[in-house]
């Protein structure tokens, strides 16, 4: 029982280190703004955000130790299903599965709701183990060439695209269903989805690693064609996803989340985790990201296409002087 | 081909690198030997662009490290540190985005590819993303993007460790074939008795400072000696728990 209790507190820890990395979503401008907006009525809105994070947040805990080191670990069959059985309850998910089993018992919640958490549990808990190579025919599929095609794949392993996705999809749905829906909806959902969006724009580069950076160091390409490349990826993304119901508003604020985006992107590297939603920078840039992209937004919806100059302009000074502070950097 | 004149490097009040002089023809395998933390790696960052010296210049190429990072990063090649690999990228696209940056046509890179993905004996993991590959895999796919390009200078970091000994013979004639036709390499590593075959000039360091600069036949002795001499000399110290009754 000593190795057992031994690599049980081992797991533990990793587990616990592990879940502070989803503390990023207090930063994400996503669920920052819209619990400031919504409040109550964001209902639909936050359980999207809870189901995308019940899927890392279901990760098998004995994955946290390489495998490797596992089997090398002398542990007899006995121990290893101890190991088994015990492992899973390291993850805080088993035990509010445990609390609402406990009150479907007393009907405080329906065996449905049960189900449906259980199962998505479950479903987590064996992708955990199953779900690389998933993830590696999908990353294959992504279309485009070097550098665009990694940061497309990037940007896929994050829980604020999926966020999007299923706003975009939802949204489309409800546009081609629903003829008698006001336009202004789908301007409103045009800037949820960027918002979902916004708070990648600011750590475009955390996902590249050190060895990314270094990389990215030694290419002999000048600083704005870096960034362009991340941000054609983020581009590509952002109209696709408004594509169903309002591609120009949903491109003049991706322009200017990014022009506002690339100051911390740039001056603070801020490593993220993959299946997470990305920290953001401090709120004071958020508030003039979101700000300034509801007006590019409405201005381009509202007035006239041809604010998309004004946007385009401003992205192109934002790149053109962050280009040159990563070269000084 | 490359020149250090007092190239200084200092990390607040640590001086990782400290009034290096060096001359390096064009032609010539230069081996950088120091144990861990003496700078090798620091110098490889300054002469390679990726760290600002504090004091002192370099050339390489003839092309002045500070002021014209750009175009020497167009003439080198580079083996760093951490290999510089995106995890998001497969080893063959490592190599087809290497060709299209350095401005390669895609037949080019193709063709060249496929004999570095040979020659590394990488072939069966082309598909494979770097995030999924071994370390020995993941410093081929950096060797070969560093090699691409044809570049007129090489900074290769420590690229033997970790390598299976036939890729690691198949590199070394490599190295010593392209610097006859002048190519030249500077590498740092920590086998000596590999670099003692194939380099033409040692250059020691110790704590930053440069300890011996030669020729490999100027060389007294065996290079080993020499090391443990100059640079370090091993723990003697015996671990008597070792090899007794079992606790």
């Amino acid at each position: 029982m000593v190795r057992v209790r031994a690599v049980l507190k081992a797991v533990w820890r990793a587990v616990r280190r592990g879940q502070g990395s989803f503390a990023s979503i207090g930063t994400n401008n996503f669920f920052l703004f819209t619990a400031l907006l919504f409040q109550r009525d964001g209902g639909f809105l936050y359980l999207i955000i809870a189901l995308l994070m019940l899927f890392p947040l279901s990760a098998d805990p004995l994955r946290k130790i390489p495998r490797e080191r596992l089997v090398l670990w002398p542990l007899d069959r006995r121990e290893w299903w101890i190991l088994r059985v015990l492992s899973p309850w390291l993850n805080p998910i088993m035990w509010v599965l445990a609390a609402l089993t406990i009150w479907a018992v007393r009907h405080s919640v329906t065996w449905q709701l049960l189900g449906a958490v259980a199962g998505l549990f479950a479903l987590g808990f064996v992708l955990s183990d199953v779900g690389g190579g998933a993830w590696d025919g999908l990353a294959r599929r992504v279309p485009g060439r070097g550098l665009i095609k990694k940061n497309l794949r990037q940007m896929l392993s994050t829980l604020d695209f999926w966020c999007a996705l299923v706003l975009s999809i939802a949204t489309t749905i409800y546009r081609f269903f629903d003829r008698t829906a006001p336009p202004e909806a789908f301007l409103l959902m045009a800037l949820l989805v960027m918002l979902a969006l916004s708070s990648y724009a600011q750590c475009l580069f955390g996902l590249d690693g050190e060895g990314g950076l270094t990389r990215y160091r030694l290419l002999p390409l000048r600083g704005w064609r870096i960034l362009l490349a991340k941000d054609a990826a983020f581009l590509i993304v952002a109209v696709v996803l408004t594509v169903g119901f309002h591609p120009l508003a949903g491109l003049a604020a991706a322009l200017i989340v990014l022009a506002v985006g690339h100051d911390p992107s740039v001056k603070h590297m801020r490593p993220q985790v993959r299946w997470r939603f990305s920290t953001g920078a401090p709120l004071g840039n958020g508030v003039v990201q979101v700000f300034a992209m509801s007006i590019a937004a409405n201005g381009v919806a509202r007035t006239s296409v041809l604010l998309l100059i004004p946007c385009f302009a401003i992205y192109g000074i934002s790149l053109w002087w962050f280009g040159r502070r990563m070269e000084l950097e | 081909m490359i020149a250090c004149r007092d190239l200084t490097c200092k990390y607040g009040d640590f001086v990782a690198v400290d009034r290096l002089n060096l001359d390096v023809p064009a032609g010539a395998i230069c081996a950088f030997l120091g144990p861990n933390g003496a700078g090798k790696s620091t110098t490889v960052k300054m002469l390679t662009g990726l760290v600002a010296p504090t004091s002192g210049s370099a050339t390489v190429a003839g092309l002045d490290v500070v002021r014209d990072a750009l175009e020497i990063k167009r003439r080198i090649g580079v083996l760093p540190e951490n290999l510089g690999l995106f995890d998001d990228l497969t080893v063959e696209e490592h190599l087809d985005l290497t060709g299209s940056v350095y401005g390669l046509s895609r037949a080019e890179t193709r063709s060249r590819s496929g004999q570095l993905l040979r020659v590394m004996h990488l072939e069966h993991g082309r598909q494979t993303f770097a995030s999924r590959c071994s370390h020995g895999m993941r410093k081929k796919t950096s060797l070969a993007m560093a090699l691409l390009t044809n570049p007129q200078v090489l900074f290769l970091d420590e690229p033997l460790e970790a390598i299976d000994p036939v890729t690691a013979k198949t590199i070394t004639d490599l190295l010593v074939a392209i610097a006859k036709r002048g190519v030249t390499v500077f590498l740092t590593s920590h086998i000596l008795a590999a670099v003692e075959q194939f380099a033409t000039r040692i250059v020691l360091i110790r704590k930053g400072v440069v300890a011996w600069n030669s020729s490999v036949e100027e060389v007294p002795g065996s290079l080993e000696a020499l090391y443990f001499d100059l640079v370090e000399a091993p723990a003697t110290e015996d671990l008597t728990w070792l090899g007794s009754a079992r606790s």
